[in-house]
């Protein structure tokens, strides 16, 4: 029962990375917009975010871990949202191939974050860039009081994480509410699925695509600022060479397990995070390490087959997906 | 228009195919006459050195850093030095060994395990060319002169730091991140267990492996199942701090490799285990000044200084720690302490090191053999 709790908890916090990189990419798709750049916006996220709260630390000497916390989230979206905005102004503006060009902002936002990160480390006395413990507590501690996280199996299961797992589920939870109960979020997905109809509706397509790009980019952030700051699954509040490695495509492939859906890219995720941490838990001594470290992307593989083959309404990609919109052409 | 295109391409295919029957014609064997080293003043000495990665991670830093300062030491300029970066274990390599080799390097050393296959693929062409592969093992069994390995006893370091965690451990649990299932890990991780056990009997260790060198979020998922599992020192076989600082927010200790891990987890890094390359680049760079021929395999420990500890964490090492490291570093360079000493169970209970008997690592290569799981030791997974 133990080792069951600190395998569900270990899971929920392989989790919030995927989410993060997951619930940014709906939004952005659902513009119609497919930016492939998910993993360079990650890697610029987490160098902007540990940048912010590195700097604000050097820069004050009776630095407030509340703002240190602030300034890495807003330094990690805009850091983040600049790199989609490039994709956007590409992309929407000047209509370039969006395939071509997220491969490109990937190659670009690992580029800018390997490079920032270990200069900024060479300039440091210890050859080292790293945010002060305070910090890295705020971001690994448990939110909830002590009393909470000590209640049997279902303390530290719901309240030990830390603030960025909840605030990756809120965030499934209103972009679930604004796509699918508000005005606006229907507008989003008309555009998403047909930009002539929403354009002859009166509906601002671009506005539309930029918004939610930007935003859908900055939210991916967040994916790498996690992994950069946390300490269960990521490089604990260090910049590591290379450290987001990977995660921004398999938020990529997620979008896909979870069918374009906030709510069920929660599910997915937890799934895929479980399963990705089950070898350490549940060790099998005859399944090969390398053969267990496949399942997650097996079962992946097997759930998108199924979809496929049910072939419902629901679980289609938005109708413009990856195609530039030109008002010329209606 | 397509008969053109189809004629440049026939033509293409032509040129290429003569290009190949050229390179045929130099592909004589190698005879090992050509290989006798003459000795090269320092200042016309031209060195290569291939990286699998480049000066980003501590891996590759080392070898760089412990070049420049053989070659300081020496007196040979930095100009006369060539790098190729992040070189892949893939036909990449021979490309780069060869213009290395073409561009007049007397001298070619590589760092990665897999390049060793391309040097050997090399190495006939150019008789007169140095090549030195680390961590390899084919340059004592191949037919050729002019290959060599290298490599350093770390598990004696690895020793040491293990009785720096074997004192520190509450609750006799150890955790070990390792790399992949090779002899390099096994041995590097029994000698950490040893070490431990020489100075607490109670003490067991787990080991995980990642299956990669470098991934720094797998390695901190392990970590922390190391923690979960009770383990409250963890020490590593893998390229980045992220063990280190897993430990840190998880109220655990660390035991780094390669690189220093203080400034990453101040309060968790208890020491590292690390390898000094400059010891062998200043050796091999001297015999190709010296004209002595450089051994086929090289390997040296804690008496030459190849290998060392880093600082220890005073504030957090357990006290004692730094009389118990030192008693260890002087049995082991006088030889009263063996690392791999007799009697050593398999975890099936059969001896496969006999009492009053010790196993010697690195004595038929440089690179370590040391491939069995002993008792005390549980691989997860």
């Amino acid at each position: 029962m133990h080792n069951l709790v600190n395998f569900l908890t270990a899971g929920i916090l392989a989790t919030a990375p995927l989410l993060f990189g997951v619930l940014g990419e709906i939004l952005t798709e659902k513009s119609g917009n497919l930016n492939l750049g998910v993993e360079g916006m990650m890697f610029m996220g987490g160098i902007g975010g540990l940048l912010g709260a590195y700097y604000y630390g050097l820069s004050t000497d009776t630095p407030s871990t509340f703002v240190a916390v602030l300034l890495a989230i807003l330094c990690s979206m805009l850091c983040a949202g600049f790199g989609a905005f490039l994709f956007s102004v590409l992309t929407i503006t000047l209509r370039a191939n969006q395939n071509v060009t997220g491969l490109a902002l990937t190659i670009f936002g690992v580029g800018f974050a390997n490079f920032f990160g270990e200069a900024v480390a060479a300039s440091d006395p210890n050859r080292v860039l790293a945010v002060s413990e305070s910090v890295r507590n705020a971001f690994n501690g448990p939110i909830f009081p002590p009393a909470m996280v000590q209640i049997p199996f279902l303390g530290k299961l719901l309240f030990s994480h830390n603030f960025m797992v909840y605030l990756s589920i809120l965030l499934a939870l209103v972009l679930s509410l604004f796509l699918y109960h508000s005005r606006k979020g229907l507008n989003l997905r008309a555009v998403g699925e047909n930009p002539a109809t929403a354009d002859a509706a009166g509906v601002n397509v671009t506005l539309y695509k930029y918004v939610a790009t930007c935003l859908g980019g900055a939210i991916s952030g967040l994916g790498g600022l996690y992994l950069v700051m946390n300490a269960a699954c990521g490089v604990g509040g260090v910049w590591v060479h290379n450290c987001i490695d990977g995660y921004g495509w398999l938020a990529v492939a997620l979008v896909i397990f979870s069918v374009w859906s906030p709510s069920r890219a929660v599910l997915c995720s937890l799934v895929f995070g479980g399963l990705s941490v089950m070898r350490y838990y549940y060790p099998v001594s005859w399944i090969p390490s390398t053969i267990y470290d496949i399942i997650p992307y097996l079962t992946t593989a097997v759930v998108l087959i199924a979809v496929s083959i049910r072939n419902s309404r629901q679980s289609q990609p938005p109708e413009s997906l990856g195609l530039a919109y030109f008002r010329e052409e209606r | 228009m397509k008969k053109r295109i189809l004629a440049l391409l026939l033509a293409l295919v032509m040129g290429l195919a003569l290009a190949a029957c050229g390179g045929d014609k130099s592909d004589t064997p190698a005879t090992g006459e050509g290989s006798e080293t003459k000795a090269i003043a320092a200042g016309d000495l031209k060195i290569g050195l291939i990286l699998i990665g480049d000066e980003a991670d501590a891996y590759n830093k080392n070898h760089v850093e412990g070049i420049k300062a053989a070659m300081q030491n020496l007196g040979i300029a930095e100009s006369q030095l060539q790098i190729k970066a992040n070189v892949a274990e893939n036909a990449d390599c021979e490309a780069a060994i060869t213009e290395l080799a073409e561009a007049g390097c007397q001298v070619i050393f590589s760092n990665s395990f897999g390049h060793e296959q391309y040097m050997v693929k090399v190495a006939p062409d150019y008789p007169q060319v140095q090549f030195c592969a680390a961590t390899g093992f084919v340059s004592a069994s191949d037919e050729l002169d002019n290959t060599h390995n290298y490599f350093a006893r770390i598990y004696e370091a690895r020793y040491l730091s293990g009785v720096v965690a074997g004192l520190k451990t509450q609750t006799n649990k150890l955790g070990y991140v390792a790399a992949k299932p090779y002899a390099e890990v096994i041995s590097g991780y029994t000698a950490f267990y040893l070490g431990a056990k020489s100075v607490n009997p109670n003490v067991e260790m787990y080991v995980n492996y990642t299956n990669e060198w470098s991934d720094p979020a797998k390695e901190a998922t392990n970590a922390k199942a190391l923690i979960d599992r009770g383990c409250d020192v963890v020490s590593q076989h893998s390229d980045t701090s992220a063990p280190a600082t897993t430990a840190q927010e998880n109220g655990a200790f660390a035991v780094g490799y390669n690189a220093d891990m203080i400034p990453a987890a101040p309060k968790a890094a208890l020491v590292s285990a690390r390898i000094n390359w400059g010891v062998y680049y200043e050796y091999a760079l001297g015999c190709m000044i010296s004209g002595e021929a450089i051994p086929q395999d090289w390997c040296e420990g804690l008496a030459e200084d190849a290998v060392y500890l880093s600082d220890l964490n005073e504030a957090i090492v357990a006290p004692g720690t730094i009389d118990a490291v030192e008693k260890a570093k002087v049995g082991l360079m006088d030889g009263t302490i063996q690392v791999f000493q007799g009697p050593l169970y398999d975890t099936n209970g059969t001896v496969v090191v006999e009492d009053g008997k010790a196993y010697q690592e690195n004595e038929k290569s440089s690179a370590p053999a040391w491939d069995k799981i002993i008792k005390g030791i549980t691989v997860l997974s």
